[in-house]
């Protein structure tokens, strides 16, 4: 049994030209060790997601992804506003994104429910004025 | 996999040149020469404009072989119409051709052009906001830079046969011919295009021959066009697909409402678009024409004079943009039973992982991470390969060793030489005592 493959980027608030670019990164690694497509895929729209989020709200963050031979674990976490009402935060459509990212595309209130929708096992924890921790597992093999 | 790029082995030097500029990494040298990885090449060219020592050319079909048949077909690229300095009218230029025997389908063309605008516009109008922006097949470079680097993209990508191919299509459907058609093309692309379809089972084009080939040809025979020629009246809407813009504008002209298109050329701005595009920018852009070769396929390399004269050729030529009700009719009904649609999935290319065992992939990809981190990251070449990531990737997969490395190579001679050094200031305890003052 080898030693999961660890990556980790920090991603810098409002920053929006690179915005992708971690995500891109860990997609093109998942490729390289030959893992099922449907895997990278999703894997892809969770940390998609995840660092436009940080970027948006968050202040900036860290994704980390850890891959065993058997999952992928996904973790994202700021030290930004907080989420005051998550289950509010997980409706599709909701969104309180700025003006600036609205305009760029961003803040259509599909990003915590799309992760959601593409994980496994998903948790999420948040507190107001501490900041927001999301957990994320994808399994090879869906159980 | 079949490519239009010829080398020549006399003439290359085995130097770094093409390697650097390949956007997809495909070139390496091997045994003193290079040698292009054919899975991984898209016909772009740009090596081809890199060479110093003229060791890379075009793998075209024989001109003179194709003369002697008994009827000569032609599907001329937009790009020949503009390398003649002396045939400024269109007509003109094909009343000399048709002097000569050659047969070139240019009503065709122009129906063909004007039905692959129509489509896309067409498939524009019907797109949901969200699955936009489309991305032009016409350049099949681009294509197969996306099916190679940027597959999510695909779904983007028109699927819409090119226009120079229904144009044939369109010719052999009417009269039921069988005889062979000859595509004049400014690049090595659309002689692979033709060669080795994608989207397609076969291509209706036989052969392929470069602009360059037969424009000089023509040139060189000064032929005029005849006094009492009656040089027939275009919209020649379809020429325009031969410099950046055409393809948006024609489109443009098909569609009800005010399209946001963008149009860019050129290798580095391919890349960055089609970047920005798969990091989900430019979401409010309808459509994205593309092209590898710089001002558009007037700049491919298959091209017998120079891209800004031919551009502003291009641009002189008198173009009718206003689309009649019968323009309509006519690609209506040829859209209403998907003449123009593409038969197969664009697929993506093949990327090979490190293993094909998840777990052996992962050790491999450590010890690249490991090979990787003692190279020297200047990506100089010397090894053959383009890049120290390129090289590490090599290694892991077996297919180098890391003495390849020039530096890595002087610093296991410098280790060697210290060791040997050390060696010779040793001595034996009987000479110890001899040696005087020691």
């Amino acid at each position: 049994m080898g030693a999961p493959v660890c990556l980790e980027y920090r991603i810098e608030g409002n920053d929006f030209m690179v915005a992708g670019a971690a995500s891109n990164n860990i997609k093109n690694t998942l490729k390289m060790l030959g893992i099922p497509s449907d895997v990278c895929r999703r894997v892809a729209v969770i940390t998609y997601e995840a660092e436009i989020n940080l970027v948006i709200h968050g202040g900036g963050g860290i994704l980390k992804a850890e891959i065993t031979e058997d999952r992928v674990e996904i973790l994202v976490e700021d030290e930004g506003p907080g989420i005051a009402d998550i289950e509010k935060a997980m409706t599709e459509g909701y969104s309180t994104a700025t003006e600036q990212a609205r305009e760029m595309g961003f803040g259509a209130g599909m990003g915590l429910p799309n992760i959601k929708r593409n994980s496994d096992i998903f948790k999420i924890e948040s507190e107001v004025g501490r900041g927001t921790t999301l957990n994320c597992t994808v399994f090879f093999n869906k159980k | 996999m079949l490519h239009s790029v010829r080398i020549s082995r006399e003439a290359c030097q085995g130097c770094v040149n093409c390697i650097k500029v390949c956007p997809v990494e495909a070139i390496r040298v091997v045994d003193g020469e290079i040698s292009i990885i054919s899975e991984l090449c898209i016909d772009c060219g740009e090596c081809l404009r890199s060479c110093h020592r003229q060791a890379l050319g075009i793998e075209e079909d024989d001109w003179n072989k194709i003369k002697e048949s008994p009827r000569i077909t032609l599907i001329p690229d937009p790009v020949f119409f503009s390398q003649f300095s002396h045939y400024m009218n269109p007509s003109a230029l094909e009343d000399v051709m048709s002097s000569f025997g050659y047969d070139m389908l240019i009503d065709e063309m122009e129906e063909a052009f004007d039905l692959s605008a129509y489509a896309c516009a067409q498939m524009i109008s019907h797109a949901s906001k969200s699955s936009l922006p489309f991305i032009s097949c016409y350049c099949p470079s681009v294509l197969r830079l996306i099916q190679s680097r940027f597959p999510e993209l695909l779904s983007r990508v028109v699927h819409v046969c090119s226009p120079l191919e229904l144009g044939a299509d369109l010719w052999r459907m009417r009269t039921d011919s069988s005889n062979p058609v000859t595509l004049l093309s400014p690049c090595p692309s659309k002689i692979t295009m033709i060669k080795e379809p994608q989207g397609r089972e076969r291509s209706p084009i036989d052969n392929a021959v470069t602009v360059r080939r037969v424009a000089r040809s023509i040139m060189a025979s000064n032929a005029a066009p005849s006094p009492d020629a009656q040089l027939k009246e275009r919209s020649n809407r379809w020429l325009q697909w031969a410099r950046r813009g055409g393809e948006v504008r024609h489109l443009q002209a098909f569609s009800d409402r005010k399209l946001t298109v963008l149009a860019v050329s050129g290798l580095r701005n391919t890349l960055d678009v089609l970047q920005e595009l798969e990091l989900g920018r430019l979401r409010s852009v309808d459509f994205i024409e593309c092209r590898i070769c710089d001002t558009g396929c007037v700049g491919g390399i298959g091209t017998a004079d120079s891209r800004f004269l031919a551009n502003l050729r291009i641009g002189n030529i008198k173009t009718d943009w206003n689309v009649t009700e019968s323009d309509i009719r006519r690609v209506e009904g040829l859209y209403a039973m998907d003449f123009w649609a593409t038969t197969k999935e664009y697929l993506p290319r093949p990327q090979l992982p490190l293993s094909d065992n998840i777990a052996d992939a992962m050790v491999k990809l450590q010890q690249m991470k490991e090979v990787y981190s003692c190279l020297p990251h200047i990506d100089c070449g010397s090894c053959g390969r383009p890049s120290c990531q390129a090289m590490a990737e090599e290694i892991v997969r077996g297919h180098g060793s890391v003495t390849d490395c020039i530096f890595k190579l002087r610093e296991g001679i410098a280790t060697l030489a210290n060791k040997i050094v050390v060696l010779s200031e040793s001595q034996p305890q009987t000479l110890k005592r001899r040696s005087g003052s020691n």
